[in-house]
């Protein structure tokens, strides 16, 4: 599934086309808000393409602000699009109410009913639906069975902790089956070790239920654990889409490959097709179709580069460069480098993960050493 | 705590460090519930007296007797002006007030909801100039503006013309139950409108989305989310319009009739009018306090505490 890509930001190239139908596509979305007094409107979705395949774990991706909310709201209803059209299984939904299509929301704040008892508030959407009573409580009580609240039926939402507060929006939301299942950082409220369990917890829960889940989240490693897919936004645009792979190894921009973890970015002047140079003018490899002399920049996972000394027997299937290290920080599963490369026209810094395992070459502040990679892990950002 | 328990005793003098002598906590515990007396005194006295003992001459004054030229005898101590409650004009008028009452609570409700919601979700800055429009009419003397209904109400005033205007044939507003309410819900609509603003401002609007998400039309998401959880400021809002509609003085007096006289004129007659009956117009008081007491008594039991 990871391999598809539907996907395109706009000025791409097309997508090739969908072999099934996407559970939600978005065309040309773009949602403006009106601004201040005299002022321009805000444009917090700005002209987005996006296909989810039918059964993923969708997530979208990038800091507050970014538009990944206002996305989410208009699948829902909450907001109406600007222009462009929203398709939920192929149905035009753009301009419906929220009442009116096949879709659920997990909200961030839960927005559980305060005066309903937690069978009422999972029982409020089939009730709205005149779903029969036999019906409702044979429903309400698998559901209830499937995020483990039993015996809590007849608690009020106050009487529960936040992550049973939690359970019952997704119990709530999941009861009336629908087609995609709508969730606003759902996890945010709650801390760090309940936030993990979630993680997995909620990634069972969907691959058993089999519905589309569209993830809103800020939290990178979040998306990572958990999703088929990821699109990355930013300032109301669709930056990147694909796998967390693809997404974490490949990033295609300086605000990606900054977002999602931590990267070092080598500045380069292309020589040719397969080669570029360094600041100190060390040769490495790359794939690029820029012209001689174009400046590009390359982006190195930390943990993806390798340490020896600098009288090491040279590997040339790795790409190496010299420099001094400066900095050693101790981080408990692994030791932090980092190394000054000299000489051409800049220094510049790279930072170095090395695994803490036994057999490992610890170095010291001052050594000389060369840095290497494999230049696959090295990509060509786009910006 | 283990580590800060002393050794056994050994020597009866010792004292354990960490304990003051037991006075002087409970010193301190005395000046501080005195400073907290202090600091209500001014209030404490005002209310004592010029509301608890007003209110003890008023309870004593009902067991009195009125003498045949109309002065009041503290002597010969009695039920009559009790028993002369159920006279029928007494029902009559209770039974008027209650009804004006009533309708004036669900006429302000009706129109107080609409705007304290459209209040509540407006922008902060909006919300600020408008909760000062409503606040307006109390910078301007109460009796005056009731004057103001009266040439608006009367028979050749505005509104009176425009009811003709659309087809009312000989419309007479002034004088009646119709100008009483709407005087009286003119008076009392902030009272409405403050109390179901802030239980309406104080609801998280993601449940009303909550609600439309599961598949709630917008009736259906006011009727099962919005209604119940805004019932606090319904209940409050009611009781303090209804409460002073009930007891209402001014605006029956000045848009009423003599068909439209409420409990609070008819009291005020037993003490500054024709009638000059002081027993009986305490005994009133006492009994509409009385009933006031219970109704609130029974709406802190019921709904207002779990809400």
């Amino acid at each position: 599934m990871s391999e598809m890509t539907e996907v395109t930001t706009t000025g791409q190239t097309a997508a090739p086309a969908p072999t099934e139908t996407p559970a939600v596509s978005l065309h040309a979305v773009t949602k403006r808000f009106p601004g201040g007094k005299g002022s321009e409107p805000v444009v917090a979705v700005d002209h987005i393409d996006l296909g989810i395949i039918d059964g993923e774990f969708f997530s979208l991706l990038g800091p507050s602000g970014c538009g990944k909310t206002t996305t989410l709201r208009m699948i829902a209803g909450f907001e109406y699009p600007s222009a462009g059209s929203i398709r939920i299984f192929d149905e035009e939904v753009g301009l419906k109410p929220p009442n009116k299509r096949p879709v659920n929301t997990v909200f961030q704040s839960y927005a559980l009913f305060p005066h309903m008892t937690v069978a009422q508030n999972i029982a409020f959407g089939l009730e709205m639906k005149d779903v029969g009573r036999d019906e409702i409580q044979r429903r309400v009580a698998e559901v209830i069975d499937l995020v483990q609240l039993e015996g809590r039926e007849n608690r009020k939402p106050k009487q529960l902790s936040g992550g049973q507060q939690q359970r019952v929006a997704l119990a709530r939301a999941l009861v009336n089956r629908p087609k995609v299942l709508l969730l606003d950082e759902p996890l945010g409220a709650l801390d760090l070790k309940l936030r993990q369990a979630m993680q997995i917890e909620l990634k069972q829960m969907q691959e058993k239920v089999g519905i589309t889940f569209v993830y809103v989240t800020h939290d990178q490693e979040e998306a990572l654990t958990m999703s088929d897919r990821i699109a990355v936004m930013d300032s109301g645009n669709l930056l990147q889409v694909g796998s967390p792979e693809e997404i974490y190894d490949h990033p295609r921009t300086r605000f990606v490959a900054d977002f999602i973890g931590e990267t070092n970015l080598l500045e380069a002047t292309v020589v040719d097709r397969r080669t570029a140079e360094l600041g100190d003018g060390t040769p490495v490899r790359l794939d690029s179709d820029a012209a001689t002399g174009t400046a590009v920049t390359l982006a190195v996972r930390p943990e993806k580069l390798g340490l020896v000394r600098a009288d090491a027997e040279r590997n040339h299937d790795l790409d190496a460069v010299h420099g001094t290290v400066d900095r050693v920080t101790f981080m408990g599963n692994a030791i932090a480098y980092h190394v000054t490369i000299e000489g051409g026209r800049i220094p510049f810094g790279i930072e170095i993960r090395q695994g803490n395992a036994p057999g490992i070459e610890h170095f010291a502040v001052g050594d000389e050493v060369r840095v290497r990679w494999a230049p696959s892990s090295a990509s060509v950002l786009e910006d | 705590m283990a580590t800060t328990l002393t050794p056994p005793d050994t020597d009866d003098t010792s004292v354990p460090p960490a304990d003051l002598p037991p006075g002087l906590e409970r010193n301190a515990e005395k000046a501080e519930s005195r400073r907290g007396f202090l600091i209500g005194l001014p209030a404490y006295a005002y209310l004592v007296l010029f509301f608890a003992i007003p209110l003890a001459i008023v309870v004593v004054y009902s067991f009195a007797t009125r003498s045949p030229s109309g002065l009041t005898v503290l002597a010969d101590w009695n039920l009559r002006s009790y028993v002369r409650l159920t006279d029928s004009l007494v029902l009559a008028i209770t039974w008027r007030s209650l009804w004006i009452a009533t309708f004036t609570t669900v006429v302000s409700l009706v129109v107080a909801y609409p705007f304290a919601y459209y209040l509540a979700t407006r922008p902060p800055r909006t919300r600020a100039i408008l909760l000062v429009l409503v606040m307006i009419p109390f910078w301007s003397n109460f009796l005056v503006r009731t004057f103001a209904w009266r040439l608006l109400l009367s028979s050749d005033g505005p509104v009176t013309r425009i009811l003709e205007f659309v087809g009312f044939a000989n419309p007479r507003l002034l004088f009646t139950p119709t100008a009483v309410i709407i005087g009286l819900v003119y008076g009392y609509l902030p009272f409405m409108i403050l109390p179901l603003y802030a239980s309406l401002e104080r609801m998280d609007h993601s449940l009303v989305e909550a609600a439309r998400d599961l598949y709630a039309t917008g009736w259906e998401a006011f009727r099962k989310v919005t209604w119940p959880l805004s019932k606090p400021g319904v209940i409050a809002g009611s009781i303090l319009v209804f409460i002073p509609s009930f007891g209402a003085y001014v605006t029956p007096e000045v848009l009423g009739g003599t068909g439209t006289t409420m409990l609070g004129s008819y009291i005020g007659r037993q003490f500054v009018g024709t009638a000059s009956d002081w027993p009986f117009g305490s005994s009133l008081s006492v009994a509409i306090l009385f009933v006031m007491m219970i109704a609130a008594m029974f709406y802190f039991r019921s709904g207002g505490k779990d809400l």
